[in-house]
């Protein structure tokens, strides 16, 4: 799709509230060092996963 | 469907999609997994065309997820909105005439006790709420009055958003919808209230912004229907396309209506509250 969600490594701390929240399967999955990582070709930019972070660690952003 | 099942011949392991391998190597069959897992694990649902930020599909992915053996639970669905993620998934899956979902779930588990008597599958309902309050109110009601041990699903939108937007059973008194101009004129239909006067032996209601919750929900409702009875459980799955707010908000209406008419409602029978206490 045309627009996504990029990820501040820095300010993601792994609660995994995004990954819950997500309507799209296996598109924000967890990494090794325990931070989201985000399938930019599958993201259907609906960024609920932006409005319910915490720490602002996610943004609204273009491929 | 087990691994055994699905895993491919070594000749044709290198020409199979790469979605295909994950689900052999990474998914869910034949090792628990639970809500609290997503994100680490393939889940069984797989790309699938509902609207950007649409609840109904986080709602399927939320109940496939928390399915206790996917490998032996089959999924009865029926025309609507659900049937788009349903029918992308990767547990048996049948479709059924509208309406008809409960009466033919009654005769597949008949059929799978006889054919197969030493294990447990599962046979869950999982349609919306035009499925169950609408059109095929009177089959679902009568599995209920007959006993049978399935689980049924309601993934609640308050309205048919398959097919444009006309008020449902379940839509607010006096919500405006595409097509339904002047405001619906009556109440919700108290399909979980029935539920219970109607031999159901566990039911919940629950909305998308308690995903933990809506995971141990249906989880408790299947392990509960293969022992004991039939289940209800009711999750509210707003919908931004019909309801017109923006994608991002579908978790805040959710919330809302938590305070409002999807407050957190359970009921059991004293056989069930014991059954719980020992898994």
């Amino acid at each position: 799709m045309y627009v996504t969600v990029k990820v501040d490594k820095d300010k993601c701390t792994g609660c995994k509230l995004c990954i819950l929240t997500c309507p799209e399967a296996n598109v924000i999955t967890l990494n090794e060092d325990k931070k989201v990582c985000i399938n930019s070709n599958r993201c259907k930019g609906c960024f609920l996963c932006v409005s319910v972070c915490p720490k602002k660690a996610l943004k609204e952003g273009s491929v | 469907m087990s691994v055994r099942n699905i895993t491919p011949v070594k000749e044709f392991e290198d020409i199979l999609p790469k979605e295909y391998k994950d689900l052999v190597n990474k998914g869910p069959f034949n090792n628990k997994k639970s809500v609290d897992d997503l994100g680490t694990f393939k889940e069984i649902i797989e790309e699938h065309p509902h609207c950007a930020g649409c609840g109904v599909s986080l709602g399927i992915r939320l109940a496939l997820a928390s399915l206790p053996s996917p490998e032996d639970s089959l999924v009865v669905g029926t025309p609507g909105c659900s049937f788009f993620a349903l029918s992308q998934s990767a547990v048996n899956y049948s479709n059924t005439a509208f309406g008809n979902q409960n009466a033919v779930a009654t005769g597949l588990k008949r059929m799978l006790q006889i054919r197969y008597p030493d294990k447990h599958k599962d046979v869950i309902v999982m349609v919306g709420d035009g499925g169950i309050a609408d059109i095929g109110l009177d089959l679902t009601l009568h599995s209920w009055f007959r006993k049978e041990k399935i689980t049924t699903i309601m993934l609640d939108n308050e309205v048919y958003g398959n097919t444009g937007g006309q008020e449902s059973g379940m839509s607010m008194k006096g919500r405006v919808l595409n097509m339904a101009p002047t405001g619906k004129k009556f109440d919700k239909i108290p399909v979980f209230d029935m539920a219970e006067v109607s031999g159901c032996v566990y039911g919940a209601r629950v909305t998308v912004a308690n995903p933990k919750k809506v995971g141990q929900v249906v989880r408790n409702a299947i392990l509960i229907a293969r022992e004991i009875g039939p289940t209800y459980v009711q999750i509210f799955t707003p919908c931004p396309t019909n309801m017109k707010f923006p994608p991002d908000q579908t978790i805040k209406i959710a919330k809302e209506a938590q305070k409002d008419q999807y407050s957190y409602k359970e009921f059991m029978t004293d056989e069930v509250a014991e059954y719980l206490k020992n898994i």
